[in-house]
């Protein structure tokens, strides 16, 4: 199954990239972000202690980490906001814990960790216009980084708030084929 | 510099943990209160303290690469007040991670936040290894005899309103060897699943969300 959630208060390229890879009778799940209702992680560590593996905040997110926990592909697409993602889908990441692995590996001669599922693949997409060189770099880095820590594969796109529905159709190719 | 122009913010949900503790420390020096962002309702009156203040110092965890999600609520809340006018930023970032790089995004994005919003950006600190630290003295962490003089320093420039550079943090911390890493990984996984056990769970086991759903 492939796991899209979307930040769409400023467009909708999260249900155009869902409508894509729909085409490809590829299982899908669409979240929208900004329409859920998500406490920020208290770090109260119950996930990888009392409730292993169980997020104890009952909220929205309790549909979320399901699909989460066994999916195929995770596609986050967010505006690019200082560099990184938006507070609506960062919500989403900090509470991702609690289907992560918790142990420890090591890969590249570095601590990381994985996720609780086999062989995730994990996708950013970040929408801006006239962003700075910084900005895409810090965005890349931010995929890139998360992308090791969970021991995924996957890769972040970059797109304008002007791109069309071509590049939106080949982002979705190479998430579902990929 | 005139001390009650001075806020210091935690962004951690945490009050006494890593974050708090690095605030502390700077406090000693420049006064001040320490702020707790909330977790819960409008952000909008420490959007006001934000704008009044002549410097602010942001300490925060990393989570999952950059800082926590209610950071960014508050970074968006404040780009969309406006009213800046060259208020000078510090951040600092902990992470359990024993590396710089795993952290570094929270400073850039701190970085971007500043310049697009009429704020001058100072530096930061990043520090490895917060997690082990859990709220202890900075005396206590693994690269002490490094860390403490460089974050000294770095608490010197917050004091004397001048830039932080990155070569502070990046020179006082190297990242554990080859066979230390393979001590770490054994030694942590050992401790999690140590807890995990305590708390009747079997940490080889599938999710909890999955077997829910068979
Ligand atoms: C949801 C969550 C995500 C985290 N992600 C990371 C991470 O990506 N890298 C890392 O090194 N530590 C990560 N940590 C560990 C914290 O950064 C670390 O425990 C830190 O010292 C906490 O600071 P505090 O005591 O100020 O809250 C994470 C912790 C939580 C709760």
């Amino acid at each position: 199954m492939i796991v899209i959630v979307s930040d769409d208060s400023k467009g909708d390229y999260g249900p155009a990239l869902a409508e894509a890879v729909s085409q490809t009778e590829t299982q899908l799940v669409h979240f929208s972000a900004n329409a859920l209702t998500v406490m920020p992680c208290v770090a109260c560590g119950s996930c990888s202690g009392k409730t292993y593996g169980r997020c104890i905040t009952q909220d929205d997110m309790q549909q979320v980490l399901p699909k989460i926990a066994g999916c195929r592909a995770l596609v986050l697409v967010s505006p690019v906001v200082f560099g990184g993602v938006s507070y609506h889908i960062k919500k989403i990441m900090d509470r991702m814990a609690a289907v992560g692995d918790p142990r420890y590996r090591i890969s590249e001669g570095e601590l990381v960790k994985g996720m609780s599922g086999q062989g995730m693949n994990y996708y950013m997409l970040g929408i801006g216009d006239e962003l700075s060189a910084t900005e895409r770099a810090a965005f890349l880095s931010l995929h890139e980084e998360n992308r090791k820590i969970m021991s995924a594969q996957g890769q972040a796109f970059i797109l304008s708030g002007r791109s069309g529905q071509a590049s939106i159709n080949k982002i979705a190719q190479e998430i579902v084929y990929g | 510099m005139d001390k009650s122009e001075i806020m210091l913010l935690c962004a951690s949900p945490r009050r006494k943990g890593t974050s708090t503790m690095l605030l502390e420390r700077i406090q000693a020096v420049t006064g001040s209160e320490v702020v707790f962002l909330p977790q819960k309702d409008s952000l909008h009156e420490l959007v006001l303290v934000m704008q009044q203040a002549a410097t602010i110092v942001i300490s925060g965890p990393c989570y999952i690469n950059t800082y926590p999600a209610r950071l960014i609520e508050l970074l968006e809340a404040a780009a969309l007040a406006g009213g800046f006018s060259g208020q000078k930023l510090y951040g600092i970032i902990n992470g359990g991670m024993p590396y710089i790089h795993t952290h570094q995004h929270g400073l850039t994005c701190l970085q971007l936040f500043a310049e697009q919003n009429h704020l001058s950006w100072q530096g930061g600190f990043v520090l490895g290894c917060g997690a082990m630290l859990d709220g202890k003295p900075l005396e206590k962490h693994m690269n002490r005899k490094t860390v403490v003089p460089a974050f000294d320093q770095f608490i010197r420039h917050i004091a004397a309103g001048t830039p932080s550079p990155s070569c502070l943090y990046e020179q006082a911390q190297s990242p554990p060897g080859k066979i230390m890493t393979q001590v770490f990984a054994k030694l942590l996984t050992f401790l999690v699943e140590k807890s995990i056990k305590k708390h009747g769970h079997d940490p080889k086991a599938a999710n909890w969300y999955l077997r829910e759903q068979e």
